[in-house]
């Protein structure tokens, strides 16, 4: 039976722009299955980024519903959000977002250090489990590089790590290969849909690429703000 | 750690949080050099008062009637008083004292005759013996005050004069019925002292007790009590308790008091000391004040600089309150640094002192003895201070750091990831 990990009902996103608003998200309705791996698409300014912000709680809607893992989280505080974020949220990002001061086994350490709190306590497990996760993304031998010492692929690889060390129900991915070559970007969306299948995390990932897409189990498909279609891909 | 190892990396990234360090540490290195030599000055003070006056003192010539009672008759009333040690008696007079004796009377010229407090003392003397004139007219051996030897351009056997005037019947009575007598007497400097207090090594000359009474003609010998306290004992309940007895004994006038405690005599000066060492202190943590200041400018600067990374940090996971403390932790991890630097550099100003002294005055010292009173510049580092002004300066980081870090926890995270 399909567990249900992610439900959002009727969001809306508008911003201010001058004197008028600018309506971003028209009541947007969808769910997530366990370990279903889906493709948003859409043209730029459709409204792809912006919904991946509502679901990941780092932005409120104006208005509908959301729940993560059954729980109702619309209006919770800041520092809850941030706490579900750290313990059921993953992020990849296109621009990768690695803390450029820490190298590749400390930018994966850092979400397990934010969701235990416990600072001052040995983590020898968390840093075992942040180097697992290196290796499963193929950077064994690139623990202590920083960022500016990898490569485009090597950096989201230390992304993907990043997202998944936690364990995470929801994998948010926002154009992932859009920031490197065609060769790397497969090997990386590979990487990205294997992991996350291994691990049971639902994914919903936004591209403008059909190729990715169709490497989804479904594809949902935005047009001004609004999701106009789910279909199921043959993958 | 791995927060840590970010705050670290930021510290060591960024000159003008090294420099927020380095003004803390000018600070509390400044701070912590005035506290010590505030602290010495004080201490030294106290310990010369304490030395020169006793922990307490009990005014004879202010007692009842001004009647001079025997020794024994003090020593059998404070017997029974807790805290008293034993007592030294003591005779204080005053007069000149000059090369060439009386003659210097009618023709005085500023190098030849020094006004100075006459004290008679039990203690000292052991070696010395009052020798005689062709006369036959004692030579009573004298120690004095360095500074008054300097002054007099004496050295140790040279022979003195000493001219006083005694009232009544002899030194202290409050018989007044009698004419003034002049009194003259030859001594020879047998030994210079040297106390370390300017003031007090320039204004005295001490003698064997007895032999002054019998120049002075004083038939009591003694018109001061100093008291040595037991070890642990409060000088000025020690004192309270004595007035008391000397009371209860009708040797003194209820609201005429006669005993002081070391802190009476030290009186204005300890306060003034006290008082300036407390308004020096408010005044050079300005100094910290303004580094913390530096220490907020620069951190909200890093704040304005890293929003991609603070937003980073909010989307993987770090509550606002995380955010805040980890600002604010290196805010003081920054002003641990400088406090650290800071000690280190004040413990050697304070060992170097003088050297700094020279090399500020251009080879001339700053503190000068008949200003300052001591011929050093006395210092001494309080633990108590020093935990204060640590304490304080963390307080003051971690107060300001909290502006920046509040900001930071502010950052929109949508904005702050856009951001390059």
């Amino acid at each position: 039976m399909s567990e249900l990990v992610l439900q959002a009902d009727a969001l809306r996103k508008s911003y201010r722009m001058g004197a008028s608003r600018l309506e971003v998200l028209k009541s947007v309705s969808l769910t997530l299955q366990r370990g279903e791996v889906c493709a948003l698409v859409g043209s730029s300014g459709s409204g792809k980024s912006t919904l991946l912000n509502l679901l990941g709680l780092l932005d409120r809607p104006d208005s509908g519903r959301l729940w993560i893992g059954g729980k109702e989280v619309q209006g919770v505080s800041n520092a809850a959000a941030a706490r579900l974020r750290a313990a059921r949220i993953g992020f990849v990002f296109q621009q990768f977002q690695l803390l450029p001061e820490l190298n590749a086994l400390e930018n994966v350490l850092m979400p397990r250090r934010l969701a235990s709190g416990n600072w001052w306590r040995r983590r020898n497990a968390e840093r075992e489990a942040a180097r697992s996760a290196l290796q499963r993304v193929g950077l064994a031998q690139r623990l202590t590089h920083k960022p500016n010492q990898l490569s485009g692929g090597e950096q989201q690889r230390v992304a993907i790590a990043r997202a998944l060390v936690c364990g995470p129900q929801v994998l948010l991915a926002d154009e992932p290969t859009g920031n490197i070559d065609c060769r790397n970007g497969d090997e990386v969306l590979s990487l990205l849909l294997h992991l996350s299948r291994e691990q049971g995390a639902a994914v919903l990932l936004a591209t403008h690429d059909p190729k990715v897409a169709q490497q989804c189990d479904r594809i949902l498909t935005m047009r001004d703000g609004l999701l106009v279609s789910s279909e199921l891909t043959q993958a | 750690m791995t927060l840590a190892t970010l705050g670290i990396a930021y510290f060591r990234r960024r000159p003008l949080l090294i420099f927020s360090a380095v003004a803390i540490a000018l600070g509390v290195a400044v701070l912590f050099s005035v506290l010590a030599v505030m602290n010495g000055f004080l201490a030294e003070l106290q310990t010369s008062i304490r030395t020169i006056s006793g922990d307490a003192a009990v005014d004879i010539s202010r007692s009842r009637g001004g009647e001079f009672r025997p020794l024994e008759a003090y020593e059998k009333t404070l017997a029974d008083v807790d805290g008293v040690d034993h007592l030294d008696p003591q005779l204080n007079w005053y007069g000149l004292i000059g090369r060439r004796g009386s003659a210097a009377v009618s023709d005085p010229r500023s190098t030849d005759l020094s006004g100075l407090l006459l004290i008679g003392v039990d203690t000292g003397f052991e070696d010395s013996e009052v020798e005689s004139d062709a006369g036959g007219r004692p030579i009573l051996p004298m120690r004095l005050g360095v500074g008054a030897a300097e002054r007099l351009d004496l050295e140790v056997g040279d022979l003195l004069g000493v001219i006083t005037f005694v009232e009544g019947s002899g030194a202290g009575s409050r018989e007044r019925s009698k004419a003034p007598q002049l009194l003259q007497m030859s001594c020879r400097l047998v030994e210079t002292i040297k106390t370390g207090r300017y003031d007090q090594d320039l204004d005295r000359a001490v003698f064997p007790r007895q032999a002054l009474a019998e120049f002075l003609s004083s038939t009591a010998g003694f018109n001061e009590l100093l008291i040595r306290t037991t070890p642990g004992a409060d000088p000025v309940q020690v004192a309270a308790d004595i007035e008391r007895a000397m009371q209860l004994a009708g040797f003194t006038h209820p609201g005429y008091p006669t005993t002081f405690s070391w802190r009476d005599r030290g009186g204005n000066l300890l306060r003034a000391v006290e008082n300036q060492r407390g308004m020096l202190s408010i005044v050079f943590f300005f100094i910290v004040l303004v580094a913390a200041y530096q220490l907020v400018a620069t951190l909200t600067l890093t704040v304005t600089e890293k929003r991609r990374d603070i937003s980073v940090l909010r989307a993987l996971g770090a509550t606002p309150r995380r955010v805040i403390r980890f600002f604010v932790s290196l805010g003081l991890l920054i002003s641990l640094i400088g406090i650290s630097l800071g000690l280190l550099l004040g413990q050697w100003l304070v060992q170097n002192l003088t050297t700094v002294e020279k090399w500020v005055g251009g080879g001339q010292p700053i503190f000068r003895a008949e200003i300052y009173k001591f011929d050093h510049i006395p210092v001494s580092v309080d633990p108590g201070s020093v935990v204060v002004l640590v304490g304080a300066t963390l307080l003051v980081a971690m107060v300001f750091s909290l502006i920046p870090a509040w900001r930071a926890s502010r950052v929109k995270v949508i904005d702050g990831l856009r951001s390059r």
